[in-house]
């Protein structure tokens, strides 16, 4: 099956539209090393993975090394692929664990420096700038618990459809509203908090 | 449909009901038409949020971590077994050479040493040539 994508990148909004075979057709080839496949793999899911890690790590290079991470794992099981999961799901659920392993790691070995959201309050100039007013919302999405920050990232971020959302969690689609419910009335209250008062 | 779901999806997917589970998008649309007034405030602070969220730039691969990425991928495998011989083997030439010197002398070697006749002193004179000294005069200092 043969179905055509637009490749999202820097370039995405220069008229470039490649054909692309299959998830599985692709993931065969790519692991007889053939180049094209592998280049189409990683133009596809490289962004969502990087912004998925990006999210929950607030660490630009951490992020960056488990993508990495994440890619080299889906090379050593392309061989194997078994098409049970979409490759989508599978590869952002192994970057997502890789987040939760660091985002451990983080409190066992820092566990009083966990972002303090009272500190980086905005001022009322300030939180009229729009690099101000992101700034403050990815602060306060890397301020939720990361099962939070995950469902949050994966559904109204990333546009992953519930089900999708869930299975890359390893949730049920109703565990994964709860999360979004508490996720979304935290944001706004941090929100509402940084912005100025009337 | 009630309204305290209604209030729940609103809260959890966002002020469009699309975003809202297929099964229960058209129910929520329709209870949202009716009542407009009593959602209007989940409405209103669900959508404040989605464009907050909206707000939030793409995350883009740098090129070098791009780069990164295709180098860590497989690599082609290549046709035959793991053990290459080369088409080329510089020391073909010289090991037939040897191979026919070693013949030759072998050969001699078993033959009478000295003989009359002109075609075994032809025979004496390219292999004297060819290992760089007379093998019958060898034999028998040998013999000695």
């Amino acid at each position: 099956m043969a179905i055509v994508v637009r490749v999202s990148g820097p370039e995405s909004d220069k008229p470039c539209r490649v054909a692309f075979s299959s998830d599985l057709d692709q993931i065969t080839r790519a692991a007889a090393g053939d180049a094209a496949a592998v280049r189409a793999l990683v133009n596809r899911y490289s962004p969502g993975v990087l912004s998925l890690a990006t999210r929950m790590l607030s660490d630009r290079g951490e992020a960056e090394d488990v993508t990495q991470e994440t890619f080299i794992r889906a090379w050593k099981a392309l061989p194997g692929w078994e098409p049970r999961a979409k490759f989508s799901t599978w590869l952002h659920r192994v970057a997502l664990n890789l987040c939760y392993d660091r985002l451990r790691k983080r409190r066992e070995s820092l566990p009083g420096e966990l972002p303090d959201l009272a500190d980086t309050r905005l001022s009322p100039q300030e939180a009229l700038d729009q690099s101000q007013r992101v700034l403050a919302i990815e602060q306060a999405i890397s301020a939720l618990p990361e099962r939070q920050s995950a469902a949050l990232t994966l559904c109204a971020l990333q546009g992953h459809s519930q089900a999708e959302a869930a299975e890359i969690m390893d949730v049920s689609v109703e565990a994964l509203e709860s999360l979004l419910a508490r996720a979304r009335r935290t944001l706004r209250a941090h929100l509402l908090e940084r912005s100025p008062s009337p | 449909m009630t309204e305290d779901r209604l209030i729940e999806l609103i809260e959890s997917w966002g002020a469009d009901p699309s975003a809202f589970p297929q099964a229960e998008r058209g129910a929520a649309r329709a209870l949202l038409a009716a009542h407009p007034e009593r959602f209007a405030t989940a409405i209103a602070e669900a959508r404040a949020l989605d464009a907050a969220l909206a707000q939030m730039p793409d995350v883009f691969p740098p090129p070098a971590l791009t780069a990164a990425l295709i180098a860590s991928a497989p690599k082609p495998k290549r046709a035959g077994g793991a053990l290459r011989v080369p088409k080329f083997a510089p020391w073909a030439p010289a090991s037939g050479a040897a191979a026919l010197a070693a013949g030759l002398f072998m050969g001699l070697m078993a033959a009478p040493s000295a003989s009359a006749d002109s075609e075994t002193d032809d025979v004496q004179a390219l292999l004297e040539e060819a290992i760089g000294y007379d093998p019958a005069a060898m034999s028998e200092g040998i013999a000695e």
